[in-house]
């Protein structure tokens, strides 16, 4: 009934349904007929959707007013009333930036909740924020996490999940614990660890879960050592957090012997709101659990079809509750589709894959942009497969510069090589650096190297 | 007039047989051709159990405590339930809530103005009857398609044994219920009737008997189901109604009502633990529909191909 009153659910019946759902496949090796709706909600009736969204902003904008100083202060400044607000009306509350949460993280925590547990986002595009959670939060998400999955099938009790993310992301390393302890799963947590010692372990696991970079020196450590389909037992692989190139998916799936690679939006400040990609490559949110908005990113208006807009992610409460944010601003630039969507997700309002930062955007004209996810698509076709990509892109001249390492290009004469890159639609003068600078072009997760005992060279006498 | 006990029991007999092999066989046959819906989420578990037994338990009272109206109005809505449940797959909207609308509404109707003949009171048995067997197949399919095990029923039928006895022949509420409320509309049982005597089978009874039936079926196959058939009608229709017969050569002054479940709930479970003994877990639901038990739906036959002569070879071997 929580859903419903928009009052906190309990955890625990969340568990109990994840129970229920596990023997549910047990018995009949799949759930009854009516399981979209269970997990996705009544989300094919627009009218359905715009009154869950209102309920929800309205509660929410509610709450914060009520439990956060920096809420109080913006509605007040807005001169909105919180719970009379609705979608409509959502144009008049500025966006919440990512500047506000570093430089006043105290100001978002609701005064009715005790912190439990913080987490820092990686920083790879600025200064880290702080973000807490509550007690209750870390129960609900990987309960609700896990009755999706099961009944998806996405996670099983025979499953072994493998995580690959940087050990110091703490909340989304417990959630992936608490999922596997509800499902019955087992979860080996072994963070950015040298690839050939994640490789090792890899071989008994059947999900895998990092990032794209990280899953770039898997790959290309598996090849080198000669591994392939045969040595592994994966049946899913899930990214996130950057952009995932089709030639490195690809790769990923001839290596590793496997079809579903889940290119997944998560994102710690706008947790547990995520996205999930459709197999014609749409992201889709999961608008249950909060508002996204695509916001034009030059007028701040609703963006039009066909733009790259910027999503706006205002989580709901009650399924977030101790440093909530409204109407955040990630920063995530999609694409905006220009008619019907066709795909197996059509039901729910989808956008096009992530193409990166906003900041990150090249601009070459008023009209003429050219996207991080484009630049990553182009380099990581290139034959010598230089994963994860590491590139600069700036503008010189009017034109766009692309600096690489020496080794991208290797076995390429300059016209070959930029005769690439204007097949895959981009006119651009390249330059280079030497293969010891390829990390300073651009920072990726995987840089976040920790070091094991295992991954030393011996010491004498040690 | 009372006819001679060998007669009633005869009677009874036959009445328990008829039901019992009719909601068992009715039951089996749904199960094997027809797939309920079932919820995105659920299982028939142990404390599903739990619950159809504590609702059974202080179902006795609420019939003496509730008005007849709202009685009536509480059977109506759970046998328009149980049917529109069991054969919303078989029929569409129109013809199912016309069909129920006619049954429910016909034994109302025998109820309140048929029962002053014996030829009355048997067209209100054979409505009434049908509906119950209806009602009975319906909700044995909808528990045992929904997951309920061999166990369960086994469980729930000696736990049946325990609360019949104690009610029927400790303290009589249950024989006193079927003397006052045998004849309300959609009295919770099949029965007959010839001349003054009436023999009856409850609703709970056919209803353990239709799931022991599918459940054994579900769990281990045809082997499975025969000892479930043969229990059912030792157990379930015959030793209750003969041994009526015992105790009357006894001593002919009792008058008692013998529940079926005293017999049949003990022999459900040792019927049970032996076939776990000897064919081991149960069957799934996913595994019953991948065995060779369940009836499949074959895809539609390819439109028939005319047939082709064989084009001749252009060239043939001369003198091969």
């Amino acid at each position: 009934m929580g859903m419903v009153w928009g009052r906190r659910l309990d955890p625990d019946n969340v568990a109990r349904l994840v129970r229920d759902a596990l023997a549910t496949l047990e018995e009949f090796g799949e759930p009854g007929a009516d399981v979209g709706e269970l997990i996705d909600g009544p989300l094919s009736d627009p009218a359905a959707r715009l009154d869950i969204a209102n309920r929800g902003v309205r509660r929410t904008a509610a709450r914060l007013a009520a439990q956060t100083p920096f809420y109080e202060r913006r509605f007040a400044a807005a001169g909105v009333k919180p719970d009379r607000l609705d979608v409509a009306g959502l144009a008049a509350i500025p966006v919440t930036v990512k500047r506000d949460l570093v430089e006043r993280p105290e100001d978002f925590r609701c005064a009715d909740v005790p912190p439990y547990l913080t987490t820092r986002t990686t920083g790879t595009t600025g200064r880290p924020a702080e973000i807490w959670m509550s007690r209750y939060e870390m129960d609900l998400w990987p309960a609700l996490g896990a009755l999706a999955g099961v009944l998806r099938g996405e996670i099983g009790p025979g499953d072994v999940m493998q995580v690959n993310v940087s050990s110091r992301a703490t909340a989304s390393v417990q959630l992936d614990v608490a999922v596997c302890r509800l499902v019955g799963a087992g979860c080996r947590v072994l963070g950015i660890v040298p690839p050939d010692e994640a490789l090792e372990s890899l071989t008994s696991a059947t999900l895998l879960a990092t990032t794209p970079s990280y899953l770039a020196e898997l790959e290309t450590a598996a090849r080198q050592r000669g591994m392939g389909p045969a040595d592994f037992r994966l049946r899913t692989i899930d990214v996130g957090g950057e952009v995932l190139s089709s030639s490195l998916a690809r790769a990923a799936r001839e290596t590793f012997g496997m079809d579903t690679i889940r290119d997944l939006f998560a994102m710690t400040e706008v947790a547990p709101v995520t996205g999930r990609t459709c197999q014609q490559g749409h992201l889709h949110f999961d608008i249950n659990v909060g508002l996204v908005e695509y916001l034009d990113l030059d007028s701040g208006e609703p963006a039009e079809p066909g733009a790259l807009a910027t999503v706006v992610v205002t989580p709901f409460f009650p399924y977030r509750d101790c440093m909530p944010v409204f109407r955040y601003d990630t920063r995530d630039v999609v694409r905006l589709p220009e008619g019907a969507l066709t795909c197996e997700l059509a039901a729910m309002p989808g956008v096009g894959q992530i193409v990166g930062k906003a900041d990150q955007l090249v601009r070459l004209g008023p009209t003429d942009i050219v996207t991080p996810r484009q630049l990553v698509e182009a380099v990581e076709a290139l034959p010598t497969r230089p994963w994860p990509a590491r590139f600069r892109a700036a503008v010189h001249d009017g034109r766009l510069r692309l600096t690489l390492p020496h080794s991208a290009t290797a076995g390429l004469g300059n016209a070959d090589a930029v005769r690439h890159f204007a097949d895959h639609g981009l006119d651009v003068d390249l330059a280079f650096v030497s293969d010891d600078e390829a990390t300073s072009l651009r920072s990726l997760r995987c840089d976040l190297h920790e070091t094991t005992f295992a991954g030393r060279r011996a010491l004498i006498g040690a | 007039m009372n006819s001679p006990q060998w007669v009633l029991s005869t009677f009874q007999l036959v009445v328990a047989l008829i039901g019992a092999v009719a909601a068992s066989l009715g039951a089996l046959v749904y199960f094997r051709r027809v797939r309920m819906e079932r919820p995105a989420v659920g299982r028939f578990n142990g404390r599903d159990v739990v619950i159809l037994f504590t609702l059974l338990a202080i179902l006795p009272a609420f019939y003496l405590l509730v008005p007849r109206w709202a009685l009536e109005s509480l059977l109506v809505i759970t046998y328009m339930a149980a049917l529109s449940i069991g054969f919303q797959p078989l029929l569409r909207p129109v013809a199912l809530w016309l069909g129920i609308g006619l049954l429910v509404g016909a034994d109302l109707w025998f109820g309140q103005h048929a029962l002053g003949t014996v030829f009355g009171w048997q067209v209100f048995w054979t409505e009434n009857s049908l509906i119950v067997m209806l009602a009975a197949i319906s909700v044995a399919n909808l528990y045992v398609q929904g997951g309920m095990q061999l166990r369960h029923v086994a469980w729930f039928a000696a736990g049946l044994a325990i609360y019949d006895s104690i009610f029927t022949i400790g303290f009589p509420i249950t024989n006193l219920l079927v003397r006052d409320f045998v004849g309300y509309p959609l009295f919770p049982a099949m029965g007959m009737r010839i001349s003054f005597n009436e023999a009856i089978v409850g609703l709970g009874d056919l209803l353990v008997y239709a799931a022991f039936t599918i459940a054994a079926y579900k769990a281990y196959g045809k082997r499975a189901l025969r000892i479930a058939l043969v229990l059912i009608l030792v157990f379930g229709a015959a030793m209750p109604t003969l041994s009526g017969l015992l105790i009357n050569y006894i001593d002919a002054r009792l008058d008692v009502i013998i529940p079926a479940q005293t017999w049949f709930g003990p022999a459900a479970l040792l019927g049970y633990l032996w076939m776990r003994h000897r064919y081991g877990p149960e069957r799934t639901m996913k595994e019953y529909l991948a065995s060779t038990d369940a009836v499949r739906r074959e895809p539609p036959a390819p439109p028939a191909m005319p047939e082709e002569s064989t084009p001749e070879a252009v060239s043939k071997p001369v003198s091969a």
